[in-house]
């Protein structure tokens, strides 16, 4: 137990890279939902969908 | 100082500004011009030996001047144009006359010289409170006149960056190195005064931060010239490893606070078709950072030797309270990124 | 993008928080991640135009190598400082981790920035920590004279940039990488667009550096430490041409006129740097000058603006930053085994670190354009472009080519070969540390032979 507390102690700071990564990775989603849903409803690159088609395109 | 005495005179201090922030009328703004010179003097000679006597005696010629130019303007003002009103110059030789007045109240170059040589005779503190509150009652008249000649502020402010830039580079004492860099920077804001009022303010604010944490570290480090500075990290080392930092904020490189006026400024002046003064004016400003980045060298780019006691200052703790300098050291850094903020929030 | 710019952040409170002897294995596990993480830009490598689009950064085929580059840089220059500060306290190796960081931070800024005033903030944000690296960490008193030269060098020239820039905004309404380049061409050729030409352009010569320009570069490279020589080296010159290729798509009409001197004395610098190397005595300094030369190349691929010869410049960034930030690893073992620069004094070094004979020998083949390494096809693709423009060209190149193969020979057999001279008694065997930062650099460029189109995009 002990030997967890302090190898907790000492490593826990390992996290906060991978821990920047995630929130990073979760940034950039929102950021291409926003985009997405913009695309989605403008004019300029609005197309008809073949039926049974997504509403987002790649 | 005696308390009671102390605060009445800061009260006094106060007072001025207020009235000269508060007034329309020339005669009142100019009384709280004297109120603010008068409040200050026994303060700059606090300290009574013959150094602060002779800084006093010079500020107070230097300010009975100005002060007495501006009632002279504002007099031949409401003789020519029948009114006292602060916001309604339209008669061109008394707004160029209260723009020189105020120019030497603040200390602008070619009126500069009295001002390295009085912020030298005080303590850090006063110096201080010369270098930032004493310049917010001119400026608050500065920004409510419009020049009817153009060129009047632009030589003013290209002469003051120039001057400023040129004056600190031999110097070796901090608080004549920081009037040099008062001119410089207050030269910034009058380039821009007639284009951009809310640019100038703008730029003000930041220049009074980033001179208040200046001035705040060296007062911590007990120091009045650079030699002082190099033994630093034996006092306070955590602070002397940022203070390259303001210093380089002062100097206006990027991605520090002083680099958000610089710009705004530069964008306004190609914005006016100015292009050539935007590149000689940023081109001056390297002239000052050629003094803050000497000065960075001795107190955190280069280690000072030293003895084996005389590594230990840092383990006594300081009665100065910290709080301001860590506030100003923050913002004195990281404002850039809040530059739309700022920006907002200084437009009427 | 933001997936790569905050783990580089978190990078800094990870630096400060780790337990100090888990600080450089710590720090450099986890800038290997970043880099790892980094390759994943490669898929984006298929599209033709910008990916991973933020409001403010985005990459495209240009921008990738340079950033790849410089998240690969990160953990090459942990590894390789960290003999330099085994001796610092604790806290001063944690402030020049951070500040490495933050130079990774802000050339990632810089490379992926979509508006050019970021790209610009991101530019002279870079010379703060280059600043203090190079004067606090610098070994003699001559690198205070290196800072100034390399703060007010790079700043003399790029403050009219800003102007520049600023006049651009005005009249465009925009800064955008994205969409000025759409911008209707401008055919004044008054004075004063001439000088904007130059505005523009000038920031990122002194920065690559130009001959003539290029005074800060030996200075700030001899004089500064192993981290701060490979970054300058690998990375920050590279930011002149990068910012050059951005901005060429808006210059376009005036270029062709106004281009002239400078590819003259991009060309004329490869054959004078050249000589210059041929004389040195300064081992970092030689390296330094050898690099000014490669740079000559790119600015000239970079101002005829075929295709060809803006691959071959892309292509010579990338594998220049590798073999000369390589090469600086290496004179900086040898500056920690013998103290000293001086190549007549640091003689014969087969005999005691046979091993890292066999590296140089790598790295200055590499260095002088070795048939089927990365630098040779990035040669081979500047000269063909630049002889198409002007057949004279091939005097200037050629001459430039034999001179760099020469001094590279003279580097490799002044340091590696002959006898041992006798005041080295005793040296430090290599480090296995030492084997793998050169490896690391090496792998890259001996792994892009195989695919080399992951650099030469703009071709396909």
């Amino acid at each position: 137990m002990i030997k967890i507390v302090k190898f907790a102690r000492e490593h826990w700071v390992n996290i906060l890279v991978p821990m920047g990564f995630v929130i990073g990775w979760f940034l950039d989603k929102q950021q291409d939902q926003k985009l997405t849903a913009f695309r989605n409803k403008s004019i300029l690159y609005s197309r008809e969908l073949k039926p049974g088609e997504e509403v987002t395109w790649k | 100082m005696n308390p009671y005495v102390l605060i009445t005179l800061l009260f006094g201090l106060g007072l001025g500004t207020t009235i000269t922030f508060t007034s329309s009328h020339w005669l009142l703004a100019w009384m709280g011009l004297e109120i603010n010179t008068l409040a200050i003097i026994p303060l700059m000679t606090q300290h009574h030996h013959p150094r602060a006597v002779e800084a006093t005696t010079k500020y107070f010629l230097t300010q009975a001047t100005a002060a007495a130019m501006l009632l002279f303007a504002s007099t031949t003002n409401a003789w020519l144009t029948g009114q006292w009103e602060i916001q309604q110059m339209t008669h061109p030789f008394p707004t160029t006359m209260i723009i020189l007045a105020l120019a030497l109240k603040v200390g602008l170059a070619p009126m500069h010289s009295w001002l390295p040589e009085v912020l030298q005779g005080l303590s850090l503190t006063t110096g201080l409170i010369l270098s930032t509150w004493q310049k917010l009652a001119p400026f608050a008249l500065l920004l409510q006149i419009q020049p009817a000649d153009p060129f009047i502020l632009i030589t003013l402010g290209l002469t003051s960056t120039l001057v400023g830039g040129w004056g600190g580079l031999n110097q070796t004492q901090l608080r004549k190195i920081l009037a040099y860099s008062s001119i410089a920077h207050l030269g910034w804001m009058m380039l821009i005064l007639q284009f951009s009022p809310t640019i100038t303010l703008l730029t003000l604010i930041t220049y009074l931060l980033m001179t208040t944490s200046t001035f705040l570290v060296f007062k911590l480090n007990k120091a009045t010239n650079i030699a002082t500075l190099a033994i630093s990290w034996t006092k306070t080392p955590a602070l002397t490893s940022l203070t390259p930092l303001i210093l380089l904020s002062l100097g206006g490189l990027p991605p520090l606070t002083g680099f958000m006026p610089k710009w705004l400024i530069l964008q306004e002046l190609t914005k006016q078709d100015l292009s050539t003064l935007a590149t000689l004016t940023a081109l001056t400003a390297l002239l000052s950072l050629f003094f803050y980045l000497r000065l960075s060298y001795a107190m955190a780019l280069t280690l000072s030797p030293n003895n084996a006691t005389g590594t230990t200052p840092w383990r006594l703790s300081s009665t100065q309270s910290n709080l301001p300098l860590a506030l100003s050291t923050t913002t004195s850094i990281l404002l850039l990124p809040l530059a739309p903020a700022a920006m907002a929030l200084f437009t009427p | 993008m933001l997936k790569m710019i905050i783990p580089t952040i978190m990078l800094i409170p990870t630096t400060w928080l780790t337990p100090a002897k888990w600080l450089w294995p710590a720090t450099l596990a986890h800038s290997l991640l970043i880099a790892m993480y980094s390759t994943t830009w490669l898929t984006c490598l298929a599209e033709t135009s910008w990916s991973t689009l933020n409001s403010y950064v985005a990459v495209d085929p240009i921008s990738i190598p340079l950033l790849m580059l410089t998240c690969w840089l990160l953990p090459l220059m942990i590894l390789a400082s960290q003999n330099h500060l085994a001796l610092e306290p604790a806290n001063r190796q944690r402030t020049y981790i951070s500040l490495l960081t933050s130079l990774q931070f802000f050339l990632i800024l810089a490379f992926s920035a979509t508006e050019m005033a970021l790209f610009y903030i991101a530019f002279e944000a870079t010379l703060i920590p280059t600043l203090i690296i190079i004067t606090r960490w610098g070994n003699q008193a001559e690198r205070i004279t290196a800072g100034v030269y390399f703060l007010f060098y790079t700043l003399m020239a790029s403050l009219p940039l800003l102007v520049a820039l600023l006049v651009l905004q005005h009249h465009a309404g925009s800064l955008s990488i994205l969409t000025t380049q759409f911008l209707y061409p401008t055919y004044y050729t008054s004075y004063s667009n001439k000088l904007w030409w130059a505005g523009c352009m000038l920031a990122f010569l002194v920065k690559l550096p130009l001959y003539g320009v290029h005074l800060w570069l030996p200075k700030a490279h001899v004089e500064a430490p192993v981290a701060g020589s490979m970054i300058l080296a690998a990375v920050l010159l590279k930011l002149g041409g990068y910012g050059m290729m951005r901005m060429m798509a808006i210059l376009d009409p005036l270029t062709k006129e106004l281009s002239y001197p400078f590819i003259i004395f991009a060309l004329w610098g490869l054959v004078m740097m050249g000589s210059t190397c041929l004389r040195q005595a300064d081992l970092k300094s030689m390296i330094a000058y050898s690099s000014v030369a490669h740079m000559g190349l790119v600015v000239a691929g970079i101002l005829i603006q075929t295709q060809w010869s803006f691959t071959g410049a892309l292509i010579l960034m990338i594998a220049h930053g590798l073999t000369a930030s390589a090469l600086f690893c290496l004179a900086n073992t040898n500056y920690e085994r013998t103290h000293s620069r001086v190549m007549l004094l640091t003689r014969g070094l087969q005999m005691a670190l046979p091993l890292m004979t066999a590296w140089w020998f790598l790295a200055t083949l590499a260095n002088l354009a070795l048939p089927p390494l990365p630098n040779l096809m990035a040669e081979l693709m500047v000269l063909t472009a630049l002889c198409n423009w002007s057949p004279w060209t091939i005097l200037f190149t050629g001459a430039g080519v034999l001179i760099t193969a020469a001094y590279s020979l003279y580097m490799f057999l002044m340091t590696q070969r002959g006898r041992l001279p006798p005041h080295i008694k005793s040296l430090d065997p290599s480090h296995s540390r030492e084997h793998l930062v050169i490896a690391l650099h090496l792998t890259p460029v001996t792994l892009l032979i195989f695919k080399p189109e992951l650099i030469w995009t703009w071709l396909i």
